[in-house]
């Protein structure tokens, strides 16, 4: 596998209208996505995700820049060309054929012989466990079916890649859950590089190999869950991807002096100077409630608690009335004896305190 | 309980039929009504002066296939109207192919335009149907006729030296009713094209299907139901044109249209007209039937 395997944007930029009304979709894009990947684009509503997608799918040319494939320059190659297929958001199960015909429309058309799609189709339909279903119109297919057989259509090709778009947004919460570890396993079955469009920053965290944060046409950050998670690049990252609690002050060496008083060690060395006024992170699973002083922890005020089944937010104010979220595990009874008003003090998790780099 | 609501589904039926009586029995006569005098017309002697004479016959029948010379009494078939048929059946089938060719791109440029454009381009496309008929044909007539507009101008600009003899022939014929009818297959496109999602061509493209894929797999069979009552909607009124082919195609090109008038005027011979206009219903309901059963074929095996 040489270094140019996979996907490549470079400096893509896509820019929809002219005058008045020009949107710059896609700012200067660039990234990698390795083969076999299953990578996600995350970003709020209209921030370019889809536009990147209709790039790398050949619906939409680049105003600049360029799209590879496996090293090739693939920028204007039509659709039908590309060797990459797409999970609409919408299903565009093609309604007057069956199901079996609607995964078998890509081979066909690339000119395989019946036989050959007729045995591909069967082994599609064992892959999303639809082999009952196959002489049924999509008509009637409930939400989760229509969209296995999109899945099934969109692999039945055998692309090198396949681009899901919220393939699972129109689900309710028990089958997205469901298809989630579906997808997940056809990926690892198939070895086909995924990339996966979500607005759930859930479902992006438990599914993917790589993260690509976006934000109003650019990508902000790109890593791991993991990195994404604990080592945010900004504020914007940082709260939107799960709840997370800003703290400011002045950086000191390897600690960092909170407005809301006292000094606090961080988890890992920034690239911000010492003295200059930072913010931090630390995310409300990383805290704890004690009820005396202790060396690292911060007096605090109860100001409310909001329960959430398996564990509790409560939130507090600091000294200087910053406002800190801290999550608790519900104790059986639900009640995690913190009433509004009590004080109590906030024990930060040793190195879970972390500087933004980009503090713009 | 449920024999409760049964009798008041029930009752609720009856009262249904009850209010739609004056229309199932306007329905009844109009429809029926006008087919059943031609029927028995045509099983009836003529009258000397127009009209028929109560008497059975199947003379009428007889002639529309078969003639008998003047002189010597001999039988043969009846080419005349066997011609008539033929060039009826011929530019009708011509006009709806010809409209469908030119009215599907139209009826695509206008679905996919934005919706105010969309709205007047739709409105711009009902004008003609402001104007009587008569007049449109005519409109037609002056452009094409021998020192038309389209001669005179042909002719200014040095592309030809002597007029183009296109008036009071088949071609003029098609000419006209292509005009005529095209909106009424824009129409029907525009309505299932303006239903069809366009997301499906982009599906499409992405399995591999070239442009012409794309057109006969997916876009063609979804938007069917237009295309298929388009074209009944331009091979119908095609078939029994009359004023068309009395403009544009001058006495001799007649359609059966014209020569069904012809016998209930001058040729008073209300029976063989009556016989011609019942061959007339039988060619549209078999065209009918056959096309449907046609279109819908490759549904089950696509
Ligand atoms: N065909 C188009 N013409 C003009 N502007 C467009 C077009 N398509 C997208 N845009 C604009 O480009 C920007 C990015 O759109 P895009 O669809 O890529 O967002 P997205 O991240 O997929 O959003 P969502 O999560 O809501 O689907 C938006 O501001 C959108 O309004
Ligand atoms: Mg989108």
């Amino acid at each position: 596998m040489s270094a140019q395997d996979g996907v490549e944007a470079r400096n893509a930029r896509k820019v929809y209208g002219t005058g008045q009304e020009k949107v710059v979709a896609l700012d200067n894009v660039s990234i990698v996505i390795k083969r076999g990947e299953f990578f996600t684009l995350l970003g709020p509503s209209g921030c370019g995700k889809t536009t990147l997608l209709r790039l790398i799918a050949g619906f939409e040319t680049p105003t600049s820049g360029t799209i590879l494939l496996d090293g090739t320059d693939i920028t204007y190659d039509p659709p039908n060309k590309r060797p990459v297929n797409t999970v609409f958001q919408s299903y565009a199960l093609f309604p007057h054929l069956t199901v079996a015909q609607n995964i078998g429309f890509g081979l066909e058309m690339r000119g395989h012989a019946k036989a050959e799609v007729d045995s591909t189709v069967e082994e599609m339909l064992a892959l999303v466990r639809m082999e009952s279903m196959a002489d049924r119109k999509p008509t009637q297919l409930s939400g989760g079916q229509q969209q296995r057989v999109a899945l099934a259509r969109a692999l039945a090709p055998q692309p090198k890649v396949l681009l899901l778009d919220e393939p699972l947004s129109a689900l309710d919460l028990k089958l997205r859950k469901e298809m989630q570890s579906e997808l997940k396993r056809l990926q690892l079955e198939t070895g086909i590089t995924f990339i996966f469009v979500t607005h759930d920053q859930e479902e992006a965290l438990t599914m993917s190999d790589r993260i690509g944060v976006m934000k109003s046409g650019s990508l902000l950050q790109v890593g791991s869950p993991r990195e994404i998670y604990t080592r945010p690049a900004d504020r914007f990252v940082a709260s939107f991807i799960g709840e997370t609690n800003f703290l400011t002050g002045v950086l000191g060496k390897d600690a960092i002096t909170l407005d809301a008083g006292g000094t606090l060690p961080l988890g890992a060395s920034t690239q911000a100077k010492s003295g200059s006024k930072v913010t931090a992170s630390i995310r409300p699973e990383q805290i704890r409630v004690i009820e005396t002083d202790a060396p690292g922890s911060l007096p605090a005020t109860v100001t409310e608690s909001v329960y959430f089944g398996t564990d509790s937010h409560c939130h507090f104010a600091l000294a200087d009335g910053t406002e800190v979220v801290v999550r608790l595990q519900s104790p059986a009874s639900g009640d995690v004896g913190l009433s509004r008003g009590q004080n109590v003090f906030l024990r930060f998790e040793p190195g879970a305190l972390m500087v933004l780099e980009d503090q713009a | 309980m449920s024999t409760d609501s049964d009798r008041l589904e029930r009752q609720r039926n009856r009262n249904g039929w009850l209010l739609s009586t004056p229309a199932l029995v306007l329905l009844a006569f109009g429809a029926t009504g006008p087919l059943l005098i031609m029927f028995v017309y045509s099983f009836l002697e003529p009258g000397k002066y127009g009209n028929v004479i109560w008497e059975f016959s199947t003379k009428a029948w007889f002639n529309v296939f078969v003639q008998r010379d003047i002189f010597d009494g001999t039988l043969s078939p009846a080419d005349a109207h066997l011609t008539i048929l033929w060039r009826s059946v011929k530019l009708s089938l011509m006009t709806t192919i010809f409209t469908f060719i030119v009215g599907f791109p139209t009826a695509w440029f206008i679905a996919t335009r934005p919706p105010r454009m969309r709205t007047l381009l739709l409105f711009l496309i009902t004008i003609p149907f402001w104007t009587n008929l008569l007049i449109r044909t005519f409109a037609i007539n002056q452009i094409i006729r021998n020192e038309g507009l389209l001669n005179t101008l042909l002719l200014k600009l040095g592309i030809i030296n002597e007029p183009l003899l296109i008036i009071y022939s088949d071609f003029a014929v098609f000419i006209g009713m292509t005009y005529v009818y095209l909106p009424l297959m824009v129409l029907p496109l525009f309505a299932s094209i303006d239903r069809f999602d366009m997301r499906l061509v982009e599906a499409g493209y992405d399995l591999y299907a070239s442009r012409w894929q794309v057109l006969k797999r997916v876009i063609v069979p979804i938007v069917k139901p237009g295309i298929i009552s388009g074209s009944i909607l331009v091979f119908i009124p095609s078939l029994g044109a009359y004023v068309t082919p009395r403009i544009l195609g001058g006495g001799r090109n007649m359609m059966i249209g014209n020569f069904i008038e012809l016998q209930f005027g001058q040729g008073r011979n209300w029976p063989l007209g009556a016989a011609l206009s019942v061959i007339l219903l039988l060619i549209v309901a078999v065209a009918l039937v056959v096309y449907v059963r046609f279109a819908n074929r490759g549904d089950s095996n696509v």
